[in-house]
C-alpha cells in the first residue's frame, strides 16, 4: 500500500470555511464565523499530523474540511494528488475510501442495531472490496488485527467497552484499506489505561500498513506520543507548525508556549515546574475576533503593535513555521520551565518489571 | 428549617472554625454502596475509609467505574434512597451524616458541605441567572436581607476573579464561557463558606488553558478559607499539581493511599505503577506506552481475592485471596499482597 511516490495524501492550500451564524428574516447572512482560515498544510504517506488547539479553535472543522465532508469556502484540497474541492458528492463518495474518519465517542459512531460484523462489512460492501463469499473472513481478520476476538463478530456494540468500540470503530476505517485516518479526539473518551491500548494499536497498525494520521486531539501529551509533526490553531488559524521534537522543545509562539505550559505535569510535586506563560482571560468570541495577532487579548508577551500585526505564518526551509510576528524578541524560556521532570530512577525501573511482566506467555486476556 | 437550627448550627461552624487546624473535617469508615436492581446487585464502593483535614485537598483518583463519585454523592446523600443501599459512616463535624433527617441534609448542602460537579451547564439553571442562583443559595442559609445577599453574590463572582461581576450578576449562564460558569458554580459553592467542598472532575470539561486558571483559583481560595476540598478526578496530572493527598480507587475499593509526593515519586500498588506508565509525558518519546491490558471487572459480580489480578503482571497464586490496605511505609497504605514494591525491582 504505501507508495514511494512523494505525493502528499492529502494536501490543503489555502483552506477556509465561514458558517453562517446569524440570518435576517429573509435569510439573507447577518454574521458568520470564519472557522477555518487559510490554511496550508500537506500531509505525507505514513506520518502522522497531529492538529491540537483549544475548543471552538477549528481544528475538527479542519479534519472535516481535509476529507471533504463540509466544502471549503476558499482554497482547495487536493487526496492523493486529486483536487476534490468541486466533486460531486458521488465521486467524493469513492474517494473516501482513501480518507477514513475516526470520533471521539464510539457508541455514537456504531449503529446500535447493526452487528460488529454487519459494520465491518458495510464499506467492504459499498466499495466492493472484498467478493461476498469472502467478507465474513476478510472481517475476522480485521478483527484480530485491532485486537479482538472473530468470535465477537456476531455481538451488537452494547457488549463492549468505550476501548473496545473504539477498537471496532478502528476496525471498521481499515475495512476501505485508507491510506490516511483522520482521528478526531480519537482516545479522549477513553480512561488513560485504555487510552495507551489504543494508541499502542494506532501506532503498530501504523507501522504494519504504512498509514497517515491526522491526529485532532486537545491533549499535547497524547501528541507528543503519536506525533511526527504538530500544527497548533488558535481561532481558525495555525499559529505554528514544526516536527514534533521541536514544537515541544523549543515552541515559539507564545500560545504554543502557554499551551504546554498549561498541561498538569503528573511528576511529584517537589518536581513541579514553575509555570510562567500563562494565558490570561478566555478566548474571545470568534464572532468578532480580535484585530491583528487574535492571541493579543491573552498574550502575556503582547506589545501594542500586536494590534494591528498580520498572522501571517512565516515559513522557514526546514517547515517550522509560526505566525508570532516577534518570537525572536520573546524572552527566552525559563530555564525552570524548559526544565524535564526528573523521574525516580527506581520508578523507571518498576515500569520496566511492570512491562516485562505484563509480556510473559498470553494468559487469557480479556477484552481490552 | 427554624430559626433555632440555624443558629445552633451556626455555633457549631464557629466552634469547629476555632479548632484544632489540623483536626480532620470529614471521617469517612467503611463505606459502602450497594445498587440493588432487579436483574443484578452492584457493589459501587466496597468499604472505603478515609479522611480529610481542615485546608487540605485530598484527590480520589480511578478510572471510571471505580466508585469515586457514588463515594462523593453518597457524603453529600445525593444517591437515590430507594434503590442505594448505604452503609458504614459519615462524620462531619460530630454529626453522623448517613443518620442526618432530609431537612437536616438540606441545612448543611450548600451551607457546610458543597458540591460543584463536572458540567457547569448541566448544574446551572438556564431560566435564571447566575446572580439570582447565587442569591438563593445565600437566602436559604443565610439570615440575609435580599439586598445584603446580593452585594455578597456580588463579592463571590468578584472572589473567583470574574471580570465586570456587577454585569455578570444579570446575566444567564449562557452568556457565559464553560471556565467563566465553572467559577460561577465554585461562587455559588463557597457562598455560604463550607467547610468542606466536594468537587467532581471540576475542569475535565474545560481547556488547558482554562483549566490551568480554574485550578489555580481553587487553590488560591483555599488558602483564604481554609475549605478542605476532595478534588475526585482522573486526571494524575491535576492531583500532581493541586492536592496534598490521595486515595486511588479500583474497582470500589481503594487500592492505594498517601501523600502526592508519595505516589508520584515511587508508588506502591500494581494498577498504580501501570496508571503512571500508560500516560503519554511531554518530556519523553517512547515507541510503546506501558498499557494495562485487559479492562475493569464487572461489579455486579466481581472476582474473589484481588480485584486487579486479571490484569495485573506481577500477580502470584496468593492474589486469590481479598488482601487488605496495609501500611507500607509511614502513611503508605497499598492493597497489595506484592508490596513493597522496592522487592519487585531487581
Amino acid at each position: 500500500m504505501t507508495q514511494t511516490t512523494t505525493t502528499p495524501i492529502i494536501e490543503a492550500r489555502g483552506l477556509g470555511r465561514k458558517f453562517v451564524v446569524k440570518r435576517t428574516v429573509f435569510g439573507r447572512p447577518l454574521a458568520s464565523v470564519g472557522a477555518v482560515e487559510d490554511v496550508t498544510l500537506r500531509l505525507m504517506p505514513g506520518e502522522t499530523l497531529a492538529i491540537v488547539g483549544e475548543s471552538g479553535c477549528g481544528k475538527s472543522t479542519l479534519g472535516r474540511l481535509l476529507m471533504r465532508l463540509i466544502r471549503p469556502s476558499a482554497g482547495e484540497v487536493f487526496i492523493d494528488g486529486q483536487n476534490v474541492t468541486n466533486l460531486s458528492h458521488a465521486a467524493m463518495r469513492k474517494q473516501r475510501r482513501h480518507v477514513q474518519l475516526i470520533f471521539q465517542d464510539p457508541y455514537a459512531s456504531l449503529n446500535p442495531r447493526m452487528t460488529i460484523a454487519q459494520t465491518i462489512a458495510e464499506p467492504l460492501m459499498l466499495h466492493n472490496i472484498v467478493p461476498a463469499g469472502q467478507r465474513a473472513r476478510r472481517v475476522a481478520e480485521l478483527l484480530e488485527m485491532v485486537g479482538l476476538r472473530p468470535e465477537q463478530a456476531s455481538r451488537y456494540p452494547h457488549e463492549f467497552s468505550g476501548g473496545q468500540r473504539q477498537r471496532v470503530v478502528i476496525a471498521r476505517a481499515l475495512a476501505s484499506e485508507p491510506k490516511a485516518i483522520i482521528c478526531d479526539e480519537a482516545v479522549s473518551a477513553l480512561d488513560v489505561s485504555i487510552q495507551a491500548q489504543v494508541l499502542n494499536l494506532l501506532k503498530d497498525l501504523q507501522k504494519r500498513l504504512g498509514l497517515a494520521f491526522v491526529f485532532i486531539s486537545h491533549d499535547l501529551g497524547v501528541v507528543k506520543h503519536i506525533a511526527d509533526r504538530v500544527a497548533v490553531m488558535y481561532l481558525g488559524n495555525v499559529v505554528e507548525m514544526g516536527t514534533a521534537d521541536e514544537i515541544f522543545a523549543v515552541p515559539r509562539h507564545p500560545y504554543t508556549r502557554a499551551l504546554l505550559s498549561a498541561i498538569p505535569v503528573a511528576a511529584p510535586p517537589s518536581h513541579q515546574r514553575a509555570k510562567a506563560a500563562r494565558l490570561r482571560g478566555d478566548l474571545p468570541s470568534p464572532l468578532s475576533p480580535p484585530e491583528g495577532c487574535r492571541l493579543h487579548t491573552r498574550c502575556p508577551y503582547v506589545r501594542p503593535e500586536c494590534k494591528t500585526v498580520s498572522m501571517k505564518l512565516d515559513v522557514e526551509p526546514n517547515g517550522h513555521a509560526n505566525a508570532c510576528a516577534f518570537w525572536r524578541e520573546l524572552p527566552a524560556q525559563d530555564a525552570a520551565e524548559v526544565a524535564r521532570e526528573p523521574r525516580n530512577p527506581k520508578l523507571e525501573e518498576l515500569f520496566a518489571a511492570f512491562e516485562a511482566m505484563a509480556k510473559r506467555p498470553a494468559q487469557t486476556v480479556t477484552g481490552g | 428549617m427554624s430559626t433555632s437550627q440555624h443558629t445552633l448550627e451556626n455555633q457549631s461552624a464557629r466552634s469547629v472554625r476555632a479548632d484544632d487546624a489540623r483536626a480532620s473535617v470529614l471521617d469517612v469508615n467503611n463505606l459502602r454502596v450497594v445498587f440493588e436492581g432487579d436483574m443484578r446487585t452492584v457493589t459501587a464502593v466496597d468499604g472505603v475509609s478515609f479522611s480529610v483535614g481542615k485546608g487540605r485537598t485530598l484527590a480520589i483518583v480511578g478510572e471510571s467505574g471505580s466508585g469515586k463519585s457514588v463515594t462523593s454523592l453518597a457524603i453529600m446523600r445525593l444517591l437515590p434512597e430507594h434503590s442505594a443501599r448505604i452503609s458504614g459512616s459519615v462524620n462531619f463535624d460530630g454529626r453522623q451524616l448517613l443518620e442526618e433527617t432530609k431537612s437536616g441534609m438540606r441545612s448543611l448542602r450548600g451551607n457546610r458541605l458543597a458540591m460543584i460537579f463536572q458540567e457547569p451547564m448541566t448544574s446551572l439553571n438556564p431560566s435564571y441567572t447566575v446572580g439570582e442562583q447565587i442569591n438563593e443559595v445565600i437566602l436559604r442559609h443565610r439570615q440575609m436581607s435580599k439586598k445584603e445577599a446580593t452585594e455578597r453574590a456580588i463579592a463571590m463572582l468578584k472572589l473567583v476573579r470574574i471580570p465586570s461581576p456587577e454585569t455578570r450578576y444579570h446575566q444567564y449562564p449562557h452568556n457565559l464561557s464553560g471556565g467563566m460558569r465553572q467559577r460561577v458554580m465554585i461562587a455559588m459553592a463557597l457562598a455560604c463558606d463550607p467547610e468542606l467542598l466536594i468537587a467532581d472532575e471540576p475542569t475535565t470539561a474545560l481547556d488547558v488553558t482554562i483549566q490551568a486558571q480554574v485550578l489555580e483559583l481553587m487553590r488560591e481560595l483555599q488558602q483564604e478559607t481554609g475549605t478542605a476540598i476532595i478534588l475526585i478526578t482522573h486526571d494524575l496530572g491535576v492531583v500532581a499539581e493541586s492536592c496534598d493527598d490521595v486515595i486511588v480507587m479500583y474497582a470500589g475499593q481503594v487500592v492505594e493511599q498517601c501523600s502526592v509526593e508519595e505516589l508520584f515519586t515511587f508508588p506502591q500498588h500494581p494498577y498504580t505503577v501501570g496508571l503512571l506508565g500508560s500516560l503519554p509525558r511531554l518530556d519523553e518519546k517512547r515507541e510503546q506506552l506501558v498499557a494495562i491490558t485487559g479492562t475493569v471487572p464487572d461489579m455486579a459480580n466481581p472476582p474473589s481475592g484481588c480485584r486487579f489480578q486479571s490484569r495485573c503482571p506481577f500477580r502470584i497464586e496468593k492474589c486469590a485471596e481479598m488482601p487488605e490496605l496495609i501500611e507500607v511505609s509511614a502513611g503508605h497504605f497499598s492493597r497489595c499482597w506484592r508490596a513493597p514494591m522496592q522487592d519487585l525491582v531487581p
